[in-house]
């Protein structure tokens, strides 16, 4: 972590200090997670509990509204991988790849456009240290930190909007819509990948006032700090 | 230059008077700032940048004109005044109703365009108003409306408070609560709207907008107020259309809009407030400091710049020096065994509000004006202003009438219970003809009686006679279908107590029994086997998996799904298969069952796929306001009926349970006025014969009361009044009816009917205080 104290501000991390490019590369060609299959009863009986009890919960809701429940059930933590449909539904923790891949399926169900979603995300040492512990501890590996930095998992659901290709990014592992004016420092998004592999070769996405290209890692720009 | 500001009330729901004050010290250090406050009790009268202190006594008893006159000698002499409060706002309109060039506060021709719910001036912004209606309406349509918003509603005060109601018990006593705060009935009910809050605050003087900022609460309290947010530039046409409303209102002062916006992106204007928010130094922060640019606006001398520090803010907690002249005062002594020490309000705004009521009536004619509702009308704006009809009294069926007419009631020995025989035989008629309607050549709709709702023999032989099937829970409510003439195979069997009492099963093969647990059906499986049991169609009930439900089986967890879909596999293949959910709409409201309805269906399709056991029943239904099901009965069905075809292609039967649609209108309750006692301010209390062991769903629904005209001998539905209609037992709770107005000369002696009692009120009424 390094500190910078100034007079008007303490910043932790500023961009500069971050190896975005590092990090990049190290996730470059991992892809999104999805759950497996048994091609049995077991895990038709699980993804149908899923798909079923998403709606239930919706209660009337707007299907664009995230379906928190399911951080709700599940805690986020090690899981070790490959999972099968039959084994999610059972676990007590799930980590962010499987609950992206749940958030992303509970959406498509609901006929709600979604896209599975990596991020890169900047924390702390003292956090990332932390994770890494747990995971070991639970013999998961940690590949998804590397120092400062952590890999994530969520989905992008397209709104339409006037645009017609407006998304909101939403964090499964938090239970939240994440935040497109991104300031940097602990918990800030530095970079994101969207996946269509339909997409055509020009189409891009609007989160606010970012535009994405799919199936590419895009780093971010910082929102202004303040109000000119 | 010298600035008043008010408003210093820091608790966890506070005035901007601190904010402003921040903000102001910021732009203009040189000024003197004075606070000005109520109550000595309002902590930021210690904060440190106020220079001078103007400290008054509560509203209750500041003598207004006199108060006036002094404010008018301050804006006279120069200093500016920026106000805190709503309510202060208001009647400064008044005091000065060509305004004042240093009064930074709104003209009132621009606070009649704010008026909650309606808001009219957000004309022309992209904004719904959420739908609402006045608690002017009858208490029949308040509950209608209710149920209609799944009871996501919030009752709402003239000016401040706002209180969630889940059911009408809720709704009654938050009713009495805010109209003894505010002293008016005008309140009104909002639906809620799920989603994230944010504001728009400007600034303006004499309609030019000085600047407006954006924003979006980042953390809230539990009351729902800020805790931190973010501050950014409103959309660009969003501000092009808030310069144009600002100059029609010639609106000076600050405001804040507060606004909802849901998952689809939507906003919903919830109130335009007469002045700056209590987080208004946020603003300051992000750079944009907006109480200055009002000053700069009304004076021209320039603020200091702002010096932005970050777009977001959030709150701490502080401890400051209590100020020596300014010593705590003691907390008054806590009522016997209360919590806390009814602090709310030590200003005494609820004193000021009441003051101005009196002293103007008009000022509440655009609180609550009429019904709204939030649908687009094409540009964008919600049309929630509309001035819809409001009735005060509710709408008494002709057919009501025409029964009572049959009865002499100087023979009728009160209280008792009267069948209204034509609104029965109707509504048994309606129900019928829509079942023959939304049958198609596919499926069958068939319409079931539910006999607990009310086991009179007369409804049941109606059932009989208009084509439903009898759905009993108990052998006893079986054997009493048979006595009326029902075969067993138009019988449904359900709920948990189906074995109950032991020996009175038929032999004859039912229509269908429903098991209502996993060991339920193990001993149904059993029975059938051992041939102690026959029915055409055998099935589940679902237990519904996010709404609180006893009955039927669960589904909550995998494991229990897992559970449900091996036991299914159990069910013998001789019989048909069918999945039965009821809910009692009336509780979880209209929308939240329909919606209900569809996710059983997709329930139903998975147990289906994964058992690969045949839907052929839907049996469905259970807890139907009356107006509800009539209301809904055409279009609504018939799509619901498609929707189960769609999800489900075996099915052959809908059975719809419509429960106390049916049973309700059917029967009333006539009641003897024993005493009446005038007591104070208006008020009545009246003895009855009746009571709540007559009426045992007082609780949860209102009556439609009817009184004889004393002229005409007509009976006319009961106004809103000050009186309470106190039962004959002696229990604290026999009250079954809060607030109704009594007929002109009624007198002990003289009989009420109390309508819509024939389902639960009838069914479950008691024995008690008879000897």
């Amino acid at each position: 972590m390094s500190l910078a104290v100034g007079k008007r501000a303490i910043e932790i991390n500023e961009a500069d200090f971050v190896d975005a490019e590092g990090a990049l590369e190290t996730w470059q060609h991992w892809p999104a997670s999805t759950l497996s299959h048994h091609g049995q009863a077991c895990c038709d009986i699980a993804r149908e509990w899923i798909l079923s009890m998403d709606y239930s919960q919706l209660g009337g809701g707007n299907v664009l509204a995230g379906p928190r429940w399911v951080r709700h059930k599940y805690k986020w933590g090690p899981s070790r991988w490959p999972i099968h449909w039959c084994e999610a539904v059972r676990r007590k923790t799930l980590d962010c790849g499987a609950l992206a891949a749940i958030a992303h399926q509970v959406f498509s169900n609901r006929g709600v456009r979604s896209l599975p979603a990596q991020f890169i995300q900047q924390f702390s040492e003292d956090a990332t240290r932390d994770w890494s512990d747990r995971w070991k501890g639970e013999t998961c590996a940690p590949n998804w930190i590397r120092e400062d930095l952590i890999y994530h998992e969520g989905c992008a659901v397209v709104t339409g909007g006037q645009s017609g290709n407006e998304i909101k990014v939403w964090d499964a592992s938090a239970g939240w819509w994440v935040n497109p004016r991104q300031y940097g420092g602990y918990g800030g998004l530095l970079a994101i990948r969207l996946f269509d592999p339909q997409a055509a070769p020009d189409a891009t996405f609007n989160w606010d006032t970012h535009t994405l290209s799919p199936n590419v890692w895009q780093k971010l720009k910082r929102a202004r700090k303040e109000l000119a | 230059m010298k600035i008043y500001i008010s408003g210093l009330y820091c608790g966890t729901n506070p005035q901007p008077g601190v904010g402003i004050a921040r903000s102001l010290r910021d732009g203009y250090p040189e000024a003197t700032l004075v606070g000005v406050e109520y109550s000595n009790r309002s902590s930021g009268l210690h904060w440190k940048d106020f220079d001078e202190l103007w400290l008054q006594r509560p509203w209750d008893e500041l003598s207004l004109k006199e108060y006036g006159a002094r404010i008018k000698e301050i804006l006279d002499s120069g200093a500016l005044w920026v106000s805190g409060s709503d309510l202060e706002s208001l009647w400064l309109s008044d005091v000065f109703p060509e305004g004042h060039p240093n009064l930074l506060t709104p003209p009132n021709g621009a606070l009649k365009q704010i008026t909650k719910p309606a808001v009219p001036a957000h004309e022309g912004l992209p904004l719904h108003i959420p739908t609402f209606i006045s608690t002017d309406c009858s208490d029949w349509e308040l509950h209608a409306f209710c149920r209609r918003y799944d009871w996501r509603v919030w009752l709402k005060g003239p000016y401040y408070d706002a209180s969630r109601v889940h059911n009408w018990s809720d709704f009654e006593a938050v009713r009495d609560a805010l109209s003894r705060v505010w002293a008016t009935d005008r309140l009104f009910l909002q639906a809620h709207v799920t989603g994230y809050e944010e504001s728009i605050v400007l600034s303006a003087y004499k309609g030019e907008l000085a600047g407006c900022v954006r924003m979006r609460k980042r953390e809230i309290t539990p009351e729902g107020k800020t805790w931190a947010g973010d501050v950014t530039e409103p959309p660009e046409e969003f501000s092009t259309k808030l310069r144009e409303i600002v100059k029609r209102l010639n609106w000076t002062g600050g405001a804040e809009l507060e606004m909802v916006r849901d998952a689809e992106g939507k906003l919903w204007l919830l109130e335009w407030n007469p002045r700056f928010p209590a987080w208004i130094h946020g603003a300051t922060i992000a750079g944009r400091n907006m109480p200055a640019l009002l000053v700069e606006a009304a004076t021209g001398t320039p603020a200091r710049a702002p010096e932005p520090h970050s777009e977001e803010f959030t709150r701490v907690v502080l401890e400051v020096p209590v100020r020596s002249q300014l010593p705590l005062p003691p907390l008054p002594e806590p009522f016997a065994g209360a919590v806390g020490h009814s602090l709310k309000h030590p200003s005494g705004l609820p004193a000021l509000a009441e003051r101005l009521h009196k002293m103007k009536p008009e000022i509440l004619e655009g609180h609550a004006n009429g019904n709204g509702n939030g649908h687009s009308n094409g540009n964008g704006n919600g049309n929630g202003h509309a001035k819809a009809q409001v009735s005060c009294v509710p709408e008494v069926p002709a057919s009501f009438l025409q029964d009572l007419s049959q009865y002499r009631f100087a023979d009728v020995a009160t209280p008792a219970w009267l069948f209204l025989d034509s609104t029965a035989s109707e509504t048994f008629v309606r129900a019928e003809k829509l079942a023959d309607t939304l049958t198609t050549p596919g499926v069958a709709v068939t319409n079931a009686y539910s006999i607990k709702t009310n086991p009179d023999a007369r409804l049941i032989k109606l059932a009989l006679e208009h084509g439903f099937l009898a759905e009993a829970i108990s052998l006893l409510e079986v054997q009493k279908a048979l006595e009326v003439g029902f075969r067993p195979d138009q019988v449904i069997l359900n709920g948990p107590g189906k074995w109950w009492p032991e020996g009175l099963m038929p032999k004859e093969q039912l229509h269908a029994v429903f098991c209502d647990s996993i060991a339920d059906l193990k001993r149904v499986v059993g029975a059938l086997g051992r041939g102690e049991l026959s029915a055409k169609t055998v099935g589940v009930r679902l237990r519904t998996p996010h709404i609180g439900s006893r009955f039927g089986i669960p589904v909550h967890t995998p494991e229990h799904f897992e559970t449900l879909v091996e036991a299914v596999g159990t069910l013998p293949e001789d019989c048909a298969f069918g999945i039965h959910f009821h809910m009692a709409s009336s509780n979880v409201g209209v929308r939240q069952w329909w919606h209900l309805y569809e996710s059983m269906l997709r329930w139903c399709r998975s147990v289906e796929s994964l058992t690969g056991r045949r839907v052929e029943t839907l049996d469905v239904g259970g807890g139907w306001f009356p107006d509800d099901w009539h209301t809904d009965s055409g279009e609504r069905f018939a799509s619901a009926v498609a929707a189960a075809r769609e999800h489900l292609p075996h099915l052959k039967q809908i059975l719809s349970e419509p429960g106390k649609a049916i049973a309700q209108p059917s029967m009333a309750l006539a009641m003897r006025l024993l005493e009446i006692q005038e007591m104070d301010d208006d008020e009545v209390e009246a003895v009855v014969d009746g009571s709540i062991a007559e009426l045992p769903m007082h609780a949860f629904q209102p009556h439609r009361i009817l009184g004889r005209d004393a002229e005409t001998g007509e009976w006319l539905p009961l106004k809103r009044g000050k009186t309470r209609l106190m039962g004959r037992l002696c229990m604290e709770h026999d009250v079954v009816a809060w607030n109704v107005e009594l007929p002109e000369g009624v007198s002990a002696g003289d009989v009420l009917i109390f309508c819509d009692a024939g389902a639960y009120d009838r069914s479950m009424s008691y024995v008690f205080g008879r000897g």
